[in-house]
């Protein structure tokens, strides 16, 4: 080796050490922190062909049968106790992981819930929610991205987000994105590291985020054991590849104890304007399994584990000639955890009559999709009554339905 | 004269040796007007390129290689070849596309035009993972954006709806009375034409309630004209060779057909506008197009957009304004877009927006290959390296079409798979996709400083600053003195140390903008 060989080597190792000095974590306080893991399903889940109350007449007339959950044949449902109105409400067929979770008291469900607002827009009703507002107004950041620049957090990975950041983290500069942790990394020389991060050294979110990148390759690359091995099988399946994909990064994230206390995941696909009965069945299958392998794969966690599942809206009650269903209101949501009261119903029915609908058409909302959010940012992440004003201004939590131990 | 060049960057996927001498010549203006009237014939450059090129692809786990073959079939010869049950390459026709999008972003004289033509296809998005017979009929879908991207908005408008690709990928080839299925005409109204912003269903029940609606000029509009304009395109469909429903089939031709025994022929109104029960074929859903495309709020958001995608995330108000004008004096324009664009980008606003846009993953990737003038022969990996990083056209899966600002495409995750899909492109071979760069240089480039300005004149033409010089020269030496000849420990050394220098440059600040 020449001398000059000897000094790049030098160099680079210099670029190293710099790096690390910037990256001594404290992983204090984050053993009793809460985890919060939201997933958003995509395009309006159909809440009426997932859990709906399946002698009501009002929903029979409506639907073909292989829209609606019945009570016997091909279609049937699980029927759930606990109910609203004590009314024969039954979780979709493909769902039995979701009614086992339900049985178990760790998974409840609200029902008719949502954005009260009247819009059937995907790209409003997103938009408002992920904003944590309900009409249009002049706001930048998410709502998920207000809590946490509440928050003073110290670990090395605040927050994740499986592909993109979703528009609920916008804002926040304590969030990463990340698909799978064996990928996060930059090829080439390694030196490009040490010359990016000279390169971007400005204050433009740009610079930051590419810091932020850079600072956590080395912890990823440094925490991530080769292949993941989780502790149950995941579904493999074509149609559950890619969101119980995205939940196993989830799960290796909190393993690798770099401090994760909010993970976001999408979930796409939820638009069923047509052949609803055989998308609706993959994707049910999809969510349903991999949220059971899921929880399973953190059993160790379950005591500070909370996962809440949403959409944009429900669908129309009254399906179309396609064998679909356009945008509707009221929609569904499921809190899944050792610290939900499961194995409820929670939120107020008023029923599928027309006059009991909202515009004569559509499942009312009857719950701020707020309170849900709302109860379990006050009493899981520890967020005070005047910080939920900031995190959901305009927003009281004056009615909690009181699913949370 | 760098001015002018700033601006070329603005309306191209990025300069190369040959574009920034053409507009060092004859300057901007001319630059603008040439490319605001394409001519096919004198693309010499990619048709070379279209002709020599192949591409491969994965057949029973053995690479094929493959000449161009469906990009000029029409539509019955299309769906005859591909629209049968045992047909395994239904990806085909849209995977041409595909390559042929980025041979054209790479080689065609006429940028402005691919540009234009990647916006359409963003606006009016389909993707072929939502049904195998977009995949199949996308290169008619290609042709009719070329056609008409910078030709009359609505005559874009009524052949888009006619277009198999959007009425597969909204659902109308299935919408029939009653009820009709809402996806079109509810997406129709919210990213076609009048945008989310004049969606107004929280304000306003009735259509009677919206402001000015009983002048037949209602400010915007709710769910009631939705679910009417879902009726006036029922019958809307396209001749597949499938059950009609009423005891026939439809030929298979994979054209656009209309479908009387679908169709909803009651009275409906829509934006105010009543329209009289039993009208002749089409005549309703080509009312509500009529309707829409000359609404004010389609002009204002359909502006914003294009002057979104050529000048900043958040476009001055007083070029929207002055695009609006130019767009409404010229409903009836056959060339009404062109005028529109050269409203925008002959603007003040645009002189003084340079390095104001993010290049999105697939201008990044494009205009690195374009500045080192690097050939590509395409194949399914491709469509894999562009896909990590969040880019993924004609597969976009929602109708909104990618997003155009930088604060969706910034962060951790697109901008590391960015990053390596740029250094996998340029520099490994093992996709098969670039032949290596050519390392080469003239002989007398000897010093550190002198091999760092070569290349950086390469990347960044019109200009990079000090400190990037100084760093790229610095990773050459080594440690050592930039002007002074380096010792390299051998060439594969020597090539490293250049190849990834070039690779700090693609991926420095001041490439990632125009």
């Amino acid at each position: 080796m020449n001398r000059r060989d000897f000094l790049i080597g030098c160099s680079s190792s210099l670029a190293v050490s710099a790096l690390s000095s910037f990256e001594t974590f404290t992983f204090s306080e984050q053993d009793n922190k809460d985890i919060f893991v939201l997933i958003f399903l995509r395009g309006g889940c159909d809440a009426l062909n997932m859990v709906a109350p399946i002698s009501d007449k009002n929903y029979i007339d409506a639907r073909s049968q292989n829209l609606r959950i019945t009570e016997t044949g091909e279609n049937k449902g699980w029927l759930l106790k606990n109910t609203l109105n004590q009314l024969d409400f039954a979780l979709h067929k493909s769902a039995k992981p979701l009614f086992d979770l339900y049985q178990n008291q760790n998974l409840a469900i609200i029902h008719a819930c949502g954005l009260p607002n009247g819009t059937r827009s995907h790209f409003d009703a997103q938009d408002l929610i992920e904003k944590g507002i309900t009409k249009k107004q002049n706001v930048n950041d998410g709502w998920l991205a207000r809590y946490l620049n509440q928050k003073q957090l110290d670990g090395a990975i605040p927050a994740l987000a499986s592909q993109n950041i979703p528009l609920s983290l916008l804002g926040s500069s304590q969030v990463i994105s990340m698909s799978k942790p064996q990928d996060f990394n930059l090829r080439g020389d390694p030196r490009l590291k040490g010359l990016l991060k000279s390169l971007y050294n400005g204050d433009t979110l740009l610079d930051k985020t590419v810091q932020n990148t850079l600072k956590n390759i080395k912890t990823i690359q440094q925490k991530q054991p080769k292949e993941y091995l989780p502790s149950v099988e995941y579904p493999n399946a074509w149609y559950a590849q890619s969101f119980s994909n995205s939940l196993k990064t989830v799960a290796q994230t909190i393993k690798m104890d770099v401090g994760l206390h909010v993970a976001t995941v999408d979930f796409g696909g939820w638009d069923t304007h047509e052949n609803q009965s055989w998308v609706f069945d993959s994707l049910t299958k999809a969510l349903s399994e991999s949220l059971m392998a899921f929880y399973n794969d953190l059993s160790a966690y379950h005591n500070k584990l909370s996962v809440v599942v949403m959409s944009e809206f429900g669908r129309r009650v009254k399906s179309n000639y396609s064998n679909g269903t356009d945008h509707g209101f009221g929609g569904i949501m499921f809190a899944l955890g050792k610290n939900i009261k499961g194995g409820k119903m929670y939120g107020k029915w008023n029923g599928l009559a027309t006059e009991q609908l909202d515009n004569g058409v559509d499942l009312a909302v009857t719950t701020d999709y707020r309170t849900i959010l709302g109860e379990i940012l006050t009493q899981r992440l520890n967020v005070s009554t005047p910080d939920l004003k900031k995190i959901f201004p305009d927003f009281n939590l004056s009615n909690p339905l009181g699913f949370i131990r | 004269m760098s001015l002018d060049l700033l601006l070329t960057q603005k309306i191209t996927y990025g300069l190369n040796p040959a574009l920034a001498e053409k507009v060092r010549k004859i300057g901007f203006q001319s630059y603008l007007e040439s490319q605001l009237s394409p001519k096919e014939s004198e693309d010499t450059i990619y048709f070379q390129k279209f002709q020599s090129t192949t591409y491969t692809i994965e057949q029973n786990k053995k690479l094929e290689t493959r000449n161009f073959t469906c990009l000029k079939l029409s539509a019955q010869e299309l769906f005859s070849k591909f629209n049968k049950p045992d047909v395994k390459e239904k990806n085909l026709p849209a995977f041409e596309v595909y390559a042929d999008t980025w041979l054209r972003a790479l080689h065609s004289e006429w940028q402005l035009k691919e540009m234009m033509v990647e916006f359409w296809h963003n606006h009016f998005n389909v993707s072929i993972l939502a049904d195998e017979r977009i995949a199949i009929s996308l290169p008619l879908y290609d042709t009719t954006i070329r056609k008409n991207c910078f030709g009359n908005f609505r005559v874009l408008l009524e052949a888009i709806s006619k277009s198999p690709a959007m009425l597969y990928y909204l659902d109308n080839y299935n919408s029939r009375a009653s009820p009709a299925n809402e996806n079109y005409a509810r997406e129709l109204f919210e990213l076609h034409t009048l945008g989310a912003e004049s969606y107004l269903n929280h304000l306003y029940n009735r259509w009677k309630e919206v402001p000015n609606a009983l002048q037949e000029k209602p400010i915007g509009y709710i769910d009631e004209d939705v679910y009417e304009a879902a009726r006036a395109f029922t019958g809307w469909t396209v001749a597949d060779g499938s059950d009609n429903q009423k005891g026939g089939r439809f030929p298979n031709t994979g054209e656009f057909l209309y479908f009387e025994g679908w169709h909803d022929n009651y009275q409906k109104r829509v934006l105010g506008v009543e329209f009289p029960p039993n009208q002749p074929p089409m005549a309703d859903g080509l009312k509500v197009l009529d309707l829409v495309a000359s609404h004010p709020s389609t002009a204002k958001y359909i502006c914003t957009k294009i002057c979104r995608r050529f000048i900043s995330d958040n476009p001055p108000e007083s070029i929207i304004k002055k695009a609006v004008e130019v767009w409404q004096a010229n409903l009836k324009n056959p060339q009404q877009i062109k005028q529109v664009l050269w409203t925008i980008l002959t603007s003040e606003e645009f002189k003084e927006s340079s390095g104001k846009k993010s290049k999105r993953p697939f201008e990044l990737l494009v205009s690195a290959l374009r500045s080192l003038q690097i050939d590509i022969q395409p194949n399914q990996m491709l469509v894999y390296l562009l896909a990590q990083t969040g880019h993924t056209p004609f597969m976009w899966a929602t109708p909104t079409g990618h997003p155009d600002v930088a604060s969706y495409w910034h962060n951790p995750n697109f901008l590391l798979t960015r990053w390596n899909s740029l250094i996998a492109l340029i520099s490994e071979d093992w996709h098969k996709i670039t032949k290596p760069l050519n390392l080469q240089m003239p002989s007398n480039l000897k010093t550190p400083k002198e091999i760092a300005q070569y290349w950086l004149s390469k990347l960044l033409p019109i200009k990079y600053s000090e400190s990037l010089l100084q760093k790229c020269a610095n990773f050459i030496a080594g440690g050592g003195d930039i002007d002074e000849e380096p010792v390299f420990y051998d060439e594969r050394d020597r090539n490293h140390k250049i190849m990834n220098m070039i690779l700090l440059v693609a991926m420095s600040p001041e490439f990632q903008i125009r």
